[in-house]
């Protein structure tokens, strides 16, 4: 009994004080940073000079069908260590997962690495199967690795090889949703309870976070056996959809009763995880990537009054299922009315500055969060509160001392006006639109115009003989048309009428005279004495001689007078020009 | 049939001009009710919507009141500006600029001779006037001669009259057309750029109610003059007095 209590209880009872491990391990980011900060261990230089490796198998001995692990150490750093690609092992012994990890020594000041390699193998028949010696380089030195054996023989009285075990919180996930991971060492033999160091999470698509780490040592049921057992916890997200292996390696923290201690690298099994892309279709605005079950509490605004440019507080708390220290509060919502600045993380409130008095409510700041186990997004949008938000507040009254008679400036704002006043249409001015400019020049214009016309009227009045000629013309293409007219119809009378009509309007202006006053000898007094004498006299004499003849009491045949239309038309061309 | 013509063109006058009062409309008793209840930025809105139903001297003062009240000096400025724009003779609107400009220690926009003289009357007075004195110059010029009458003494005094007051108005229409440049900075410290952009190096801060005058315009911006510097400014920090 007393036994039992020495090697179970008491490391059981001691292991927080060994373990220095149990209290809430979140890191605060400048105790992190000076730890980042602290002066590393120094490097012995004797090390390299003495550079040696070990090799063994574990467990020596094993049945048919067990895994063994073949160790090499070597106490050098990894990256000085050139390993083969390939080790050369007996066929009979079918290999597994391979792994490789360093450590430091906590031996003393100086610096000691400790680089070990990790085969897993399954004797398939019973034998001895030796792994021989080999040279490595390390470190600029060859360094020889000794042979190691298995025995394997069916009836051999073994222990399995130690492994890590791995716990997922959740095997089929959403993109970024966070997962609880357990790395678990159970007690060695003799119930000998280990710590872990140096714990490797291998696999590629997530991520775990190394400041949410909490080690335990439980009892775990195994196989149907409660064992103590140390436990690693920690917290992974998934970066990556679809099928992701995991699985986890650590160093044993040495302990061991007697003999200096042996660290031991611990491989687990991989697990298989299953991660589906969130559904973007369906999410709600605000949405940072917070995964799981979140509520918040009411908002709450530090005044609901306050002045252009006075902040105020809006405090606003979340609550959730599982761990909120990466939990990403609502961004920053683009306010016209409202400067916004969030609180510092992990808080999550704002202080919000009103740049304006038409701010009637603080501004609402969209949220959400996606529900795995439901599937789909939930608003935790925070609503707008309802404000009060005064202008900066500007005098409206001088003060007294200031005299109003000097100044020139009243003392004071004057009352509202009652009426609306005065109206325009628009502020936009009069001189600006073209069509008005143009309207107020009208009557100028039509003065003009009027002034135009009156001297012209004067002018006509002074120049009478300008105003015969221009009826004469007028007159004269009246009675051309009539001719042509009296021609086409053949009628020899009209023809000679308008003929001598015609003669009579072209020859009046000159005299002046009224063109009924007008006779033959007028109109030969227009022509130039050779033309009086020649064909163009003829033929004026021959047109009145026919006009007069129709007031004779005998008619005369002038029928053929038509003959005289190229004449005649050349005629009054000519007398027209003169007009 | 004279006379006929004559409240024909007064009726046209009073089309363009509208220089009556207005009957109140309800935005506008909504404004006073909300000013004198101290809704401020309410009873600001209310009168600009009465503005915008009918653009009045008294609605625009009492803008004026409730943006200052409100603590918009520039916007305060402006709406008294535009009441004097509508009514020179506005007691209100003059003795609230004088008030909120040595409340502010602002200046007055800095006016040119022909600008000044153009604040006497109403903008749209001057067009009529140039227009009328001009025909009355023409007409007692061209009339007596049309209507065969001897030229007399009073016909030449008033042709000459008429002449005199058309080159008046010119001049003062001319400084409407310049004072329609003017605005007023509406925000405070307005930032006045080397550029039209919004990176544009800030020449310096305006102050709001500062007068400036609008020299040309590129984009969103403004290039405006103020008394002491040049340079842009967003086209919404700046207020017209015509807009």
């Amino acid at each position: 009994m007393r036994q039992f209590f020495f090697k179970l209880f008491l490391p059981l009872l001691l292991a927080p004080i060994n373990l220095g491990a149990q209290a809430p391990p979140q890191i605060p980011p400048n105790v992190a940073a000076q730890i980042v900060m602290l002066p590393q261990p120094q490097v012995d230089p004797s090390q390299f000079e003495t550079v040696s490796a070990t090799a063994e198998f574990d467990p020596p001995v094993v049945q048919p069908g067990e895994k063994t692990i073949y160790r090499v150490a070597v106490n050098a750093t990894q990256n000085s260590i050139a390993w083969p690609d390939e080790i050369f092992a007996p066929p009979e012994l079918r290999p597994g997962p391979a792994a490789r990890g360093q450590l430091t020594q906590p031996d003393g000041t100086p610096f000691h690495p400790l680089t070990e390699f990790y085969y897993e193998f399954t004797a398939a028949t019973a034998g001895r199967f030796t792994i021989s010696n080999f040279v490595i380089s390390a470190s600029g030195s060859s360094v020889m690795v000794p042979e190691a054996s298995v025995d394997v023989a069916a009836d051999a009285a073994t222990e399995p090889a130690r492994k890590l075990l791995l716990e997922f919180s959740e095997r089929n996930l959403f993109f970024g949703q966070p997962f609880r991971v357990r790395v678990i060492l159970p007690t060695a033999q003799g119930n000998r309870l280990e710590a872990l160091r140096d714990v490797q999470f291998n696999g590629g698509g997530f991520l775990t976070d190394r400041f949410v780490t909490r080690q335990s040592v439980e009892v775990v049921n195994l196989d149907g056996q409660l064992k103590p057992a140390f436990i690693y916890e920690t917290v992974a997200t998934p970066l990556a959809a679809g099928s992701l292996m995991i699985s986890v390696q650590a160093f044993t923290a040495g302990n061991q009763s007697g003999g200096p201690p042996k660290y031991v690298l611990l491989v687990s099994d991989p697990l298989k995880i299953n991660v589906r892309p969130l559904p973007t279709e369906t999410e709600l605005p605000g949405y940072t990537g917070a995964i799981g079950k979140f509520f918040a509490d009411p908002p709450q605004l530090s005044t609901n009054r306050l002045r252009v440019g006075e902040p105020a507080h809006l405090k606003i708390i979340f609550h959730g299922e599982g761990d909120l220290t990466r939990f990403v509060p609502p961004m920053l919502p683009r306010a016209h009315d409202w400067q916004i600045i969030a609180d510092n993380p992990p808080a999550t409130g704002y202080t919000l500055i009103p740049l304006t008095d038409e701010a009637r409510e603080t501004p609402a700041i969209p949220f959400c969060y996606f529900d795995p186990a439901a599937g789909k997004y939930f608003d935790l949008t925070i609503p707008p509160l309802p404000v009060t938000v005064v202008g900066e507040g500007l005098p409206e009254q001088l003060p007294t001392d200031d005299d109003e008679s000097e100044s020139g400036a009243p003392l004071k704002l004057s009352g509202l006006a009652p009426t609306p006043g005065k109206t325009v249409a628009s502020l936009k001015p009069s001189q600006l639109c073209d069509w008005l400019v143009i309207l107020q020049f009208v009557p100028a214009m039509g003065f003009f115009a009027l002034w135009r016309w009156d001297c012209r009227r004067r002018f006509l009045e002074a120049h009478p003989e300008i105003v015969r000629r221009r009826q004469a013309r007028r007159a004269l293409r009246g009675e051309k048309k009539k001719l042509q007219q009296a021609v086409k119809a053949g009628d020899a009378a009209g023809f000679v009428l308008h003929a001598a009509n015609a003669l009579k309007i072209s020859c009046a202006p000159h005299l002046p005279a009224h063109p009924q006053a007008m006779v033959c000898a007028d109109v030969l007094a227009q022509l130039d004495h050779a033309e009086q004498n020649g064909h163009a006299g003829e033929t004026v004499r021959k047109i009145f001689a026919a006009a007069d003849a129709q007031f004779a009491s005998a008619k005369t045949e002038t029928a053929d007078l038509l003959v005289l239309k190229p004449a005649v038309k050349a005629l009054l061309a000519k007398m027209e020009e003169k007009l | 049939m004279k006379f006929r013509w004559l409240i024909f063109l007064a009726a046209i006058f009073c089309a363009v001009e509208t220089g009556g009062a207005a009957a109140t409309n309800d935005f506008f008793a909504q404004g006073l009710a909300l000013d004198r209840a101290g809704q401020f930025p309410e009873a600001a809105a209310a009168f600009e919507n009465s503005i915008k139903q009918k653009t009045s001297s008294g609605a625009l003062v009492d803008l004026g009141i409730a943006e200052w009240q409100r603590g918009h000096a520039g916007a305060a400025i402006l709406a008294w500006e535009q009441a004097r724009w509508i009514d020179p003779f506005d007691p209100r609107a003059r003795s609230n600029l004088k008030f909120a400009r040595q409340a502010a220690e602002l200046d007055e926009p800095q006016l040119r001779w022909f600008e000044a003289a153009s604040t006497w009357l109403p903008p749209a007075a001057w067009l009529w006037i140039a227009g009328a004195s001009l025909s009355l110059a023409a007409g007692a010029l061209v009339l007596p001669g049309i209507f065969r009458r001897k030229k007399s003494g009073w016909q030449q005094t008033l042709a000459a009259l008429g002449f005199g007051f058309f080159l008046f108005s010119v001049a003062a229409n001319l400084g409407v057309v310049g004072r329609a440049q003017i605005g007023f900075v509406l925000k405070k410290n307005a930032p006045l750029r080397l550029t039209p952009t919004r990176a544009g190096e800030v020449i310096s801060t305006l102050n709001a109610g500062e007068p400036a005058r609008k020299l040309r315009t590129r984009g969103n911006y403004f290039f405006i003059r103020t008394e002491s510097e040049s340079g842009w400014i967003e086209q919404n920090q700046l207020g017209l007095v015509n807009e």
